[in-house]
């Protein structure tokens, strides 16, 4: 309060309007978070007549009793976990051998190769030569296909090139000199020290892939295969048609929106769980890697 | 144990040319120091020497062996870097043994080694502990400990005190002479800081664009400096340098200040006439008048007292002119001081432009 006492009335106003505008913005972000959890616990009748605003009405826990009762749901949250692992490891796999590379003084034709990555952030070949280019390597309908695909990130290359760049060259040298070859330089020294940004990929890469939806729409044909989101979509689109749907619903304990709501939940609830493992590398991660020491 | 010989080796960068093919003979168990200002080559020489740089001609070779094309971990050296190249996530007996892990060491040796060198260097109590939990005194054993644990052939320090304060980097630079002697390994160390060089070396390699200025033992590079770019680099205080013309007559050369006569020693090669830089060291003016000592009036502009002797800073003819002299604890003894004797054979005679030594007998330093 003394502090506060300290400031000049122009101070009190800006610290006063900032504290506004972030709460504001604060609001604007979680309201629909919240929203979405009042829905999903709130009788179909209240849901569909849009009278939940900010807590569940008629609580109940029918539409994830429903949800959870689908095997379909199942299977797409278990091709989702496939999906996000296995992509995941994937693009791991290959942007870090890819990024090292690329920071190395010593990579012959390194401008090149480093422009030749960095043109694809802002110019790609376009849908549908790669839906041709999916289909002309045998990769439509693959789950394999979904995971290959989109490995390979120029961002997360280009962040983590940066990063690399950053490590004091004396490391390298000194693990050289201790009788380390290229791979343990990477393996034993790099990766190591690169984990607040390596932590930071790994998240970008497991947020893009958990919600992945249009890639996996248009490559995949078979309902065994689909992710989450994709179902997520079929149930918000077939829904309400169904007979069988028509037929339970009758009651008013869920509607097409209380379902919709409920599925949301928990395809958001896993990312929620591991990003505050994670965060304290993320911000670290994305400042680090901009930054050269 | 291994001596280094470096024969005519050159290094360029594109059309640059930054070590002018240097040579140098390194016998095995010697200490020797490459001194010189940002820029001289030394870093990039010692760089040449583990393998980290390329070199562009000559050879270099390490034990009778020449390495130009042998790998940085194939030619038996260890390198303690600048800043300290400690890797942060292992702890220190991690870092310690990790070149030992690296070429595949039994692990019960590995344990062994690292012990017996966490001993020498009294790290033993830290040796689970992080890089980060320690002080920069401690990080720098961890990094000498890392280069002794492989039995190099050669050891090689790249600046490595000049990060700590100047308390430590004192400590530590008996530290590492006692470890030389203790271990005997062919060292070459490389710094800015003349003091280091001269209280570590057992030769000093003076360079200054990207050329070999001077080498010798400490003393002969202060006593005899070839030149007036290793008289001004060796000593601190730098040598005083004050500009004259030779004259001659009866009682031999002198050099003349405007109107101060300076009586050269005898062994000195000079023409009459002949402009020249005359070199005193500021600890070897005299105070009081002797024989075979010019006396020379001087305006003493500042005294900086050091404790036991004091900086007294003053002009002759304009020209400046630092005297370190004894206080005897009485600074005030200074006041009023406005004469100076400088002893003949003391006295250095440079070539005003190529800046030789011009004494033709060389006083053996020790």
């Amino acid at each position: 309060m003394t502090q506060w006492n300290m400031y000049s009335r122009g101070d009190k106003i800006f610290a006063m309007t900032c504290a506004i505008l972030v709460g504001m913005f604060t609001a604007a972000t979680l309201y629909p978070f919240i929203y979405i959890a009042a829905v999903s616990f709130s009788s179909g009748f209240a849901a569909t007549a849009g009278k939940v605003v900010l807590t569940p009405i008629d609580f109940t826990v029918e539409a994830y009793r429903f949800i959870l009762g689908d095997p379909r749901f199942w299977n797409s949250y278990k091709n989702t976990f496939i999906y996000t692992i296995g992509g995941t490891a994937m693009s791991l796999v290959l942007i870090i051998p890819a990024a090292y590379a690329l920071s190395r003084p010593q990579l012959v034709g390194r401008r090149f190769w480093n422009l030749f990555i960095a043109f694809t952030m802002w110019f790609n070949a376009g849908m549908i030569p790669f839906f041709l280019n999916m289909r002309d390597l045998g990769l439509l309908d693959s789950m394999f296909g979904i995971i290959i695909g989109f490995a390979v990130n120029a961002f997360n290359i280009i962040l983590l090139r940066n990063f690399f760049e950053s490590i004091p060259r004396s490391f390298e040298e000194a693990a050289r000199m201790d009788g380390a070859n290229e791979f343990q330089v990477l393996w034993k020294v790099f990766v190591p020290l690169a984990k607040p940004a390596i932590a930071t990929i790994t998240l970008f890469c497991i947020v893009s892939r958990w919600n992945g939806f249009f890639w996996a729409m248009v490559l995949l044909q078979s309902e065994e295969k689909i992710p989450l989101q994709v179902f997520l979509r079929h149930t918000i689109a077939n829904l309400s048609d169904t007979e069988e749907f028509a037929m339970t619903a009758l009651d008013a304990s869920y509607s097409a929106e209380t379902i919709t709501a409920a599925i949301i939940v928990c395809s958001i609830l896993p990312v929620l769980i591991v990003y505050p493992f994670i965060q304290r590398y993320f911000e670290k991660g994305i400042l680090l890697g901009g930054v050269k020491e | 144990m291994s001596g280094v010989k470096l024969d005519r080796v050159v290094k360029t960068y594109g059309a640059v040319q930054v070590v002018h093919g240097i040579d140098l003979h390194i016998k095995p168990k010697e200490f020797v120091v490459l001194v010189g200002p940002s820029g001289c080559g030394k870093s990039t020489t010692l760089r040449m020497i583990a393998g980290l740089e390329e070199i562009s001609g000559g050879t270099i070779a390490i034990d009778g062996r020449v390495v130009n094309r042998v790998a940085p971990k194939d030619r038996d050296v260890a390198m303690v870097f600048q800043n300290y190249a400690l890797y942060p996530h292992l702890s220190v007996a991690e870092n310690i043994a990790f070149g030992l892990r690296i070429r595949r060491t039994p692990r019960e040796e590995i344990r062994r080694s690292v012990a017996e060198v966490a001993e020498i260097l009294g790290l033993t109590q830290y040796l689970e502990r992080r890089p980060a939990d320690l002080s920069g005194g401690q990080r720098q054993r961890v990094a000498m400990g890392r280069a002794i644990v492989r039995h190099p052939k050669v050891f090689l320090f790249d600046e490595p005190l000049s990060n700590l304060d100047a308390k430590l980097r004192t400590q530590m630079r008996a530290e590492i002479r006692r470890l030389h002697n203790r271990l005997g390994v062919t060292s070459i160390y490389v710094t800015h800081d003349q003091v280091e060089a001269m209280t570590l070396a057992d030769r000093i390699v003076v360079m200054n664009g990207g050329r070999i200025e001077q080498i010798g033992t400490p003393m002969e590079l202060f006593t005899n400096p070839a030149n007036l770019f290793v008289a001004g680099f060796i000593g601190s205080p730098p040598m005083n340098q004050l500009r004259g013309r030779v004259v001659r007559d009866a009682d031999g050369p002198a050099v003349m200040i405007r109107d101060i006569r300076v009586r050269l020693p005898r062994d000195v090669s000079v023409e009459d006439s002949q402009e020249v830089l005359l070199g005193v060291r500021p600890e070897h003016v005299l105070l009081a008048a002797r024989s075979n000592a010019t006396p020379v009036p001087i305006s003493l502009d500042l005294v900086e007292p050091l404790g036991s002797e004091a900086l007294l800073h003053a002009e002759i003819h304009g020209q400046p002119f630092v005297i370190k002299a004894p206080t005897q604890g009485d600074v005030g003894r200074f006041s009023g001081l406005d004469m100076i004797h400088l002893p003949a054979e003391e006295l250095k005679v440079f070539d005003a432009e190529t800046g030789r030594s011009l004494i033709t007998h060389q006083v053996s330093g020790g």
